[in-house]
């Protein structure tokens, strides 16, 4: 028999919600190391290679010794750009260090704790409450609340502000037409995108040509087939449906064409590109394609929903009151399954008032007590209806 | 997580980028002694080139070494962190809410103006309206975008600030042990408090006098007449009759205590003067009743239901694995398929589950009491009943179907 009471905290199984906290900042902590990396390859060839060629073209007195000191100062250059580039990496990581040493803590918090009833446990879950709905705040967008929250609750270095401001910035250029912010991110990207198989470059590069075709402009159309030519044909064992649209968009101009073709114009490919965005970026940074806050306020809602939440009878009055019947999640959890309960618990010593409320002795005498009542009466605590205690009558439940 | 700790520290100690940024600051150095070399003596430029190309080389392996040191610390650690905090997939089928955000948007705004985070309350409220949320139903998860048609009741976020402000007001002059506003308020509502069965009004009044009774040196407040044993009594004759048919015993207990105040430490009314937890008692009763009487919840919905899913989540995702695996639905939309024990303090409602179907009563199918006392869900019942006449399946009793009556838990 499954018992329905636990104050029991398993702190391991417990942090189902919390992998992004930890998974996010190592993420970035490796995409960091990429960049310098790839700077430190691109700046020692080049640089190898210029001294190479100026000590050759010395040698064989090809270059004058003007020339030559222009050399060595533009590899002074670049090296002083690549340490720069370093200095601009280390300060990252370091910030990326300290961020998750502070999440570690946090989350270790949690194996101090006895159990669920414990006062040091109400706080972590607040905090986690507010790291959830600072993740939500951002995931819609709403950067300033997000940022005034984590704030006010001072749990910057729980939350991932940056990278989600960055991320709706992108976002939202793509919701106004523009493409060039996303495919920077692309280019920053590319070895990752080629391994998760991404479609969005494509379909950045299959909108830009979309637009050209729009103009119905004659030297925009030649572009158009350039750019096909140059970004789109190279995916056509991959993308073989959308690579027919391409060549049969350019016989259907705005407004003329059958519905696939019509479709291609469409402005809501915007928010479709926008979202394809966004689901990249997040699996690409493990981030979950939803809000955390939906999967916590699913389970939630349901394993506290009872068939009386939505009932059309008052709950008695001097109960306090259920959250799921608070006027807050009332409606957000009416489709949501209610939970499931394999024993009954209702008051000890239950009777049944003349009206059919039932309710246990211990709160009927409570409440007449307080109500002022001689003794020997009971006060409905839904209706206010006063009957002699003989009148009620007892109730087995089994 | 301690030992993931130590393997972060062995990361930051170790495996950080200030070594190749001072390996770059060497090869910067050489190349600024080969530039001052070559303008000393224009003609030596070939050969301190020359001279220059190993240097660079081995400058540059050092920064490659000191760059795969960093990679193979964070290769060490990412395993660790697979190790500490294992990849659980999340069940994101059960996502109901992604089609419903203006619901959860008005949850939030609630939630920050009864925390009394005024500010950010009103921030949200403008960048919400400026920005309305788009539903964004994931394919597979459950869209109940439809119920949404039905405009999302409007939020009077000013009329709900102004009355949580008014409770943080109240509760600030609480922390600073001044009763009265919190009185005045209890008097003002005692007719819903009265049907709640709330007795805050008396309580708040009761500590009242009992901060006056133990004086200056305990209340700080001026040594006069209004205060002490004098001034208990002058607050008790004021304001205690009203209460004297509801609480004639508590009251005839606080005058009693009087006589004792020389030596109320060995009295056996000790207990009703030890006031260590009752401002915080107060605190959380006036909390309660005042949230009640709006019709919310003391303890704010959110916060309750963002932890009962966090400790619901387990039990789910393992139910999700077998579902999965299994390629079956859920059999029941109407109600989760297992059950999930949550802390007492999270159970509101009673429960009652019939003994003979193992289905919990709803409004479609409520308890029903048989003439026996026991009693079956009603769909039970009319199974159980033969010609209109049945057995109780706990006892001897026979009876009919109409002598069965609908009961409310």
């Amino acid at each position: 028999m499954a018992d329905h009471i636990t104050s029991k905290l398993n702190p391991d199984s417990h942090l189902i919600l919390d992998q992004p906290l930890l998974r996010l900042p190592f993420e970035l902590l490796r995409k960091n190391f990429k960049v310098a990396h790839l700077n430190v390859e691109k700046e020692s060839t080049a640089l190898k290679s210029t001294l190479r060629e100026t000590a050759n073209a010395s040698l064989n007195a090809n270059a004058s010794p003007d020339d030559v000191l222009k050399n060595v100062d533009s590899m002074i250059a670049r090296m002083r750009g690549l340490k720069r580039k370093l200095t601009a990496c280390s300060e990252e990581e370091n910030r990326l260090h300290q961020q998750s040493q502070s999440r570690i803590r946090h989350l270790g918090e949690l194996y101090g704790m006895q159990s669920l009833d414990d006062v040091k446990y109400e706080e972590w879950s607040r905090t986690r409450l507010d790291r959830l709905l600072v993740d939500y705040l951002l995931r819609y967008g709403y950067k300033e609340s997000a940022a005034e929250l984590a704030q006010e609750k001072g749990i910057g270095e729980l939350v991932d502000v940056e990278t989600f401001v960055q991320m709706s910035r992108i976002s939202e250029s793509l919701r106004g037409g523009r493409v060039t912010e996303a495919l920077a991110w692309c280019n920053e990207n590319k070895k990752d995108l080629r391994r998760m198989e991404s479609k969005l470059e494509f379909t950045l590069r299959f909108q830009q040509y979309i637009e050209m075709i729009r103009t119905q402009d004659e030297q925009k159309l030649l572009n158009a087939i350039s750019h096909a030519k140059k970004y789109l044909l190279p995916f056509k064992d991959t993308f073989p449906g959308e690579i027919q649209q391409v060549y049969g968009l350019l016989a259907f101009p705005p407004g003329v064409g059958p519905d696939p073709y019509a479709e291609l114009y469409s402005d809501s490919r915007w928010s479709d590109l926008s979202n394809l965005f966004m689901h990249t970026h997040n699996s690409l940074l493990s981030l979950p394609p939803v809000p955390l806050l939906h999967i916590a306020l699913s389970a939630g809602l349901s394993a506290l929903k009872t068939p009386s939440c939505h009932s059309l009878h008052t709950p008695s009055s001097t109960a306090s009151i259920c959250p799921i019947c608070s006027t807050e999640l009332n409606d957000l959890a009416r489709p949501l399954p209610y939970a499931h309960h394999t024993n009954s618990h209702v008051d000890n010593d239950l009777k049944l008032l003349p009206n059919g409320c039932a309710y246990g002795k211990g709160r009927l005498e409570e409440y007449a007590r307080k109500a002022g009542l001689e003794t020997g009466w009971y006060k409905d605590l839904r209706s206010g209806e006063v009957y002699r205690c003989e009148e009620a009558t007892t109730v087995y439940i089994t | 997580m301690d030992s993931l700790l130590i393997e972060l520290a062995k990361l930051r100690r170790d495996a950080n980028l200030t070594e190749s940024i001072q390996d770059v600051d060497k090869i910067l150095e050489q190349l600024e002694a080969a530039r001052e070399s070559i303008v000393q003596d224009p003609n030596s430029a070939s050969f301190t080139l020359a001279k220059l190309q190993n240097p660079l080389k081995h400058g540059f392996d050092k920064v490659n070494e000191d760059l795969k040191r960093v990679h193979k610390g964070q290769s060490a650690y990412g395993r660790a962190l697979d190790k500490n905090l294992p990849h659980k997939e999340l069940p994101f089928d059960i996502d109901g809410l992604a089609s419903r955000p203006a619901l959860i948007n008005r949850a939030i705004s609630m939630h920050l103006l009864r925390e009394g985070q005024f500010q950010v309350a009103s921030t949200f409220l403008d960048e919400a309206q400026e920005n309305p949320p788009q539903p964004s139903p994931m394919p597979g998860t459950p869209n109940f975008s439809e119920m949404d048609e039905t405009e999302v009741p409007s939020l009077k976020s000013q009329e709900l600030q102004d009355k949580f402000s008014n409770m943080y007001a109240i509760l600030n002059e609480l922390k600073a042990q001044n009763l009265h506003p919190a009185i005045e308020w209890a008097r003002a509502n005692s007719h819903e408090l009265e049907k709640r069965g709330s007795n805050l009004e008396f309580e708040l009044s009761k500590l009242q006098f009992v901060w006056l009774f133990l004086g200056p040196s305990v209340n700080g407040l001026p040594n006069d007449l209004n205060n002490g044993l004098s001034g208990a009594l002058v607050y008790a004759q004021q304001h205690f009759q009203r209460f004297q048919a509801r609480f004639l015993k508590d009251i005839q207990q606080l005058a009693t205590a009087m006589a004792y105040s020389s030596n109320l430490k060995d009295s056996p009314y000790y207990r009703t003067f030890d006031i260590e937890t009752a401002w915080d008692d107060v605190s959380t009763s006036f909390t309660r009743e005042f949230c009640s009487l709006l019709g919310l919840s003391a303890e704010s919905p959110l916060y309750l239901a963002a932890t009962a899913g966090a400790i619901a989540l387990p039990t789910l995702l393992k139910l999700y694995a077998i579902v999965k695996e299994k390629r079956t639905e859920w059999t029941t939309r109407s109600e989760l398929p297992v059950e999930i024990a949550l802390p007492k303090s999270m159970i509101f409602h009673a429960i009652f589950v019939c003994p003979v179907s193992k289905e919990q009563t709803t409004d479609q199918n409520p308890p029903m009491i048989m003439p026996c006392g026991h009693v079956v869900a009603k769909e039970s019942l009319q199974r159980l009943s033969k010609g209109g006449k049945f057995k109780c399946p706990y006892c001897p009793g026979e009876s009919i179907l109409s002598q069965a009556r609908e009961i409310i838990l």
